[in-house]
């Protein structure tokens, strides 16, 4: 290290400052100071607790106390963070260090919740360093103003940068950067980031433009124990299930003798169902746990996460809303319910346990189902081997871009040559291509390639010196309106009809529901009176209800650790057995050894299982559910090409069925034949409906592109005549803009993330390079069984539309028929 | 385009409904359509949302198709027959009714319809009223609950019925809504959504595609 630098007065001052606190800076942070104060924009990868804000915010600090001249009057740091709930504790914690240290900086927080008049007053006067979302940043570059706000701008801090890369957040964040850096040459830019498998691409898509950038990865690892919990027996487990209630009693000790929990599920319905199921079995913890989750009223989450972290709950039963975010200091123990479906999650999670740098961060695991246990012991291993999962960055995220060119018409304006210059320089769009540039601005000027000869189409203008601009003020509120990429279901507000939010529900849910009707929200028992303007009114009431099945929440596994699931399937038939967890499943595993067979490495197992109900065939694959998704159309596709035969299909993340009530003689040639590598993705794109995938992405795009114009609970209702799904605008672009570039994202990202093609081949190629074994059997088999009873059936239907009508139509006549008997 | 009709008796009436998103009325030699959002398209593309001119085209080459198919008389609009105000989408219409000199136009006015009656009979719309009554079939925009025994016919609510396929995904179609004393037409814009809750039950759906028109009974 540079002695000099070590002798300066701002490094002096800040290792005094923390040596008074009783603690010493780690290597990475003192080289991040030091490079930092070199001009160098770069990338900071730490565990969680090791101090990675205090890396880049004391390096800001340090180099404005050596070099206060070069420091302006303003706005000197931008912090993004992914969280709105992490803003308002960085920043406390920011403004007590400056405090402290002795500077008279000021640092806020801005966001949706931000209340207009400390908005005006920053737009006015901003504070010295600033904490923003990804999206209150691009409402900043929708302001008049903007030019005045990041004169004096010095670093823009990008926290948890792997939480953003990998979804359109993170292009929002390249996008704001490209541009913000071509204004000001010598603004420096800082990720900060958690280990992921990809590291250097993550540098890469947060700095694209050469120059001074460099990657400091601390040394400092977190230690991390898995303990999983046993039932007594292992027939206590079921054999399928996603509740994991056979537990319980396991839990409540593990709550009792810690000084404070969180229980992780997957989803908001477990979520819910924990919570009830810890009360009934453990009545003494009423008013001592809480659950939290996404649905739950943000005031009533904040209260939560404020008695977390005073040490005044003994549990929370939380989703991953609580994944991110600050320490909650007296948290000391975190137990899981259910397969985590990924290292990185895992990790992140287990990490919520056991603050201090050298603690170790202890993750009690509850299987729901007795296969995960194996899922355990493959965990273990990953976490071993270090095995964290890539992010994938996002690439040409056309309706991302259209949005961010708005912005910046929005808050005066643009030169369409300049912009296309600073937007090619991003990773996203590094390989967009002239015509695609193009029909961007056609889609903001006129509407869209067949939209030239559109007189009344009003967006973004072009003026007379060239810049592009928005002129009319409804366009510019419609747009601040439905900054951000974040699109959720329409959610209706639950309201006590006495006062007081509860939470938020899919609107979808709360359709299907009469007046009178008992469901469950945030722990309680709540009856529907009536459903008014996006808000439903109940009163509490008691006794049986439905909780709401939220969309969404089922996350495939992941490749990183499926890899290790077959592993340590396959080992657990070879003694002696290493992992305690294999042992204890020895039971099962033999029944799948004598009913079947337990797949080694090179193995592929097939199963052909014939019961009263018909002809089962199941393949394991473990390559998560989405995967099995299109492998299960794919295989049902080429079978029927050897035989005429229909299949309802059934998938989890260990495997998939195919079901016929039709008796299937399939050869181990013909099976062969339908596993086979070649001409894979041509046959993909046969089985599958595309344009029907294509119209559930469209979802998205139509809303962060503006087609679609959200109607956002607790708003009014104003844009009524403006409401139209993203379906019905789907099929009109299909009929009459074929070509739409927005269709055309629409297939890609079915192409990329919903048939995820480099993983489907690496299955083929794995498969077609296995022993296939193939197994009859009379009975389900303990790897079976699970598949069966998962509930998202579908199946494959190549028959068009008027053959499904007319087999309807006898359906529902079925239907009246036995009614009327 | 394919016409498929399918004859229903309403009242003393007996109406054709077809698979274009309008019944015909012989005895009257009447059209009866609703909610034809006429500039919607328009009104989305002067807030900043491209959609093609072509649609509206579209919607008004399809009736023009269904007046000379049934050599119609009289075109009855129960309501919803413009959007959003005056645009140039709206102009085009007043293009479509010059080309039928020799038919009436008549519009029973719907809550979309908040332009002036001098505005409508510029267009060529012969009469505007709340509601219209003719032998004993009343018409009237909004579908009333209560319905003391008249056989009324409504649009408004954009009627469509989901289908349980038998791989339990749902496909929902546009229909007419019959039930004892209600007729609901379907939107005759193709550019509108579809409800599938609001409808009075029980009821027998008339739901229909691009080529055919089918019963499906709500209990």
């Amino acid at each position: 290290m540079d002695s000099n630098w070590q002798q300066s007065d701002g490094y002096r001052i800040v290792r005094d400052w923390m040596a008074a606190r009783g603690i010493a800076p780690f290597d990475f942070q003192e080289k991040t100071w030091e490079r930092y104060a070199k001009g160098y924009s770069g990338m900071v990868v730490a565990p969680t607790g090791f101090g990675k804000t205090y890396s880049v915010f004391l390096a800001v600090l340090i180099d404005f106390m050596n070099r206060p001249d070069a420091y302006g009057n303003g706005l000197k740091l931008v912090w993004i963070t992914p969280l709105r709930s992490l803003a308002k504790d960085l920043a406390k914690a920011m403004q007590e260090a400056i405090d402290s240290i002795g500077l008279d900086w000021t640092v806020e927080v801005r966001h949706g919740d931000t209340d207009v008049k400390t908005r005006q007053r920053q737009s006015k006067q901003m504070p010295d360093v600033l904490l923003l979302t990804p999206e209150s940043l691009h409402l900043l570059l929708a302001q008049k103003g903007r030019t005045q706000f990041f004169k004096s701008l010095q670093c823009i801090a990008i926290d948890e940068w792997h939480e953003l890369m990998g979804s359109k957040r993170g292009v929002m964040m390249e996008l704001a950067l490209a541009y913000l850096k071509a204004q000001y040459k010598a603004l420096r830019i800082w990720g900060i980031s958690a280990t992921i498998g990809n590291l250097d691409e993550a540098m890469e898509v947060l700095l694209p433009v050469a120059g001074k950038k460099v990657k400091i990865v601390a040394k400092e690892k977190k230690k991390i124990a898995i303990e999983p919990l046993f039932p007594d027996k292992v027939e206590v487990l079921p054999w399928a299930g996603h509740l994991g209630g056979a537990l319980v009693h396991k839990v409540i000790p593990v709550i009792l003798q810690s000084k404070s929990s969180i229980i992780f599920t997957n989803t908001r319905s477990q979520c819910e169902m924990w919570y009830q199921l810890l009360l009934e079995a453990y009545p003494d913890f009423a008013g001592q746990i809480a659950l939290h989750h996404s649905s739950i009223d943000a005031p009533i989450r904040q209260w939560i996460e404020e008695a977390l972290s005073e040490g005044r709950l003994k549990a929370v039963i939380a989703t991953s809303s609580l994944d991110l975010g600050v320490d909650f200091k007296p948290v000391d123990t975190v137990i899981q319910v259910g397969s985590a479906k990924g290292v990185a999650r895992f990790m992140q999670r287990a990490g919520r346990s056991g603050h201090s740098p050298n603690e170790v961060s202890k993750i009690y695991f509850v299987p729901t189902h007795s296969l995960e246990l194996v899922e355990v012991a493959a965990l273990k291993d990953a976490v071993k081997h270090n095995a964290i999962e890539r992010r994938e960055p996002m690439v040409l995220s056309f309706d991302v871009l259209v949005q961010f060119l708005v912005t910046i018409a929005l808050g005066g304006g643009f030169l369409p040559a300049a912009m296309q210059k600073i937007i090619r320089q991003t990773f996203a769009f590094s390989y967009m291509t002239e015509e695609e540039w193009q029909q961007c601005i056609l889609l903001i000027t006129v509407g869209g390639e067949i939209g030239k000869n559109y007189e009344d189409f009003h967006k973004v203008v072009q003026r007379e010196d060239g810049m592009l601009v928005v002129e009319k003020r409804r366009i510019g509120m419609l747009h601040r309106m439905n900054i951000g990429v974040i699109v959720s279901d329409a959610m209706m507000r639950v309201k006590f009809i006495s006062g007081g939010y509860i939470g938020m529900v899919e609107e979808y849910f709360l359709s299907k529901l009469k007046k009178g009707d008992k469901f469950i929200l945030a722990g309680r028992v709540l009856e529907l009176v009536t459903i008014k303007e996006m808000t439903a009114l109940v009163r509490a009431s008691s006794g049986r209800a439905i909780t709401p099945s939220w969309l969404g929440g089922r996350l495939p596994l992941s490749a990183n650790l499926s890899h290790f699931l077959r592993q340590n399937l396959a080992m657990s038939v070879q003694h002696p057995v290493r992992q305690k967890e294999l042992a204890f499943l020895q039971p099962l595993l033999l029944t799948q050894q004598q009913y079947s067979h337990i797949p080694a490495e090179d193995e592929f197992l097939v199963e052909r299982i014939h019961t009263r109900e018909g002809f089962h065939l199941f393949m394991y694959p473990f390559e998560g559910r989405l995967v099995h998704e299109v492998m299960a159309a794919l295989v049902a596709f080429r079978i029927s090409r050897l035989y005429p035969v229909s299949f309802s299909m059934a998938m989890n993340d260990y495997g998939f069925e195919l079901f016929s009530d039709t008796e299937l003689q399939l050869s181990e040639e013909e099976l062969q034949l339908v596993l086979s590598r070649e001409h894979l993705m041509e046959d993909v794109i046969n089985s599958i409906n595309a344009t029907e995938m294509a119209s559930r992405k469209f979802r998205d795009i139509a809303v962060i592109s503006g087609m679609v114009v959200q109607n956002m609970y607790g708003k009014q209702k104003s844009n009524k005549s403006l409401q139209a799904s993203a379906g019905l605008i789907f099929k009109v672009l299909e009929e009459y803009e074929p070509n739409h570039i927005l269709l055309k994202q629409a297939y890609t990202e079915v192409f990329n993330q919903q048939l995820e093609e480099p993983r489907l081949i690496a299955a083929f190629e794995r498969i077609n390079a296995s022993t296939i074994v193939y197994r009859i059997s009379t009975k389900f088999t303990p790897l079976s069984f699970p598949i069966k009873v998962d509930s998202l059936r579908q199946s494959l239907s190549s028959e068009d539309l008027e053959k499904r009508i007319l087999k309807m139509q006898e359906q529902s006549l079925k239907q009246t028929r036995n009614k009327n008997k | 385009m394919i016409i498929k009709q399918q004859e229903v008796f309403f009242g003393t009436a007996q109406f054709i409904l077809t698979n274009q998103r309008a019944l015909y009325w012989e005895a009257q030699q009447m059209l009866v359509l609703s909610d034809l959002h006429l500039g919607k398209a328009a009104h989305f593309r002067k807030n900043g949302i491209g959609l093609p001119m072509q649609l509206s085209v579209d919607d008004l080459e399809r009736l023009a198709t269904l007046i000379f198919f049934f050599e119609v008389r009289t075109v009855l609009i129960v309501g919803d027959m413009i959007h959003a105000g005056a645009n140039n989408e709206v102009a085009l219409f007043r293009e479509f009714i010059a080309r039928f000199p020799d038919k009436k136009f008549v519009l029973v006015k719907g809550n979309h319809d908040r332009i002036a009656d001098s505005f409508l009979s510029e267009l060529g719309i012969s009469a505007v009223t709340d509601e219209l009554v003719i032998e004993d079939i009343h018409f009237i925009h909004h579908p009333t609950g209560h319905h003391s025994g008249r056989y009324t016919v409504s649009g408004h609510l954009h009627p469509g019925v989901g289908l349980r396929m038998p791989t339990k995904k749902i496909m929902h179609f546009p229909c007419f809504v019959l039930s004892e004393h209600q007729l609901i037409l379907p939107a005759f814009a193709k550019f509108t959504g579809t409800d599938t809750r609001s409808m009075p039950r029980p009821a027998l759906c008339y739901a229909f595609y691009e080529a055919g028109i089918f019963e499906v009974k709500l209990s």
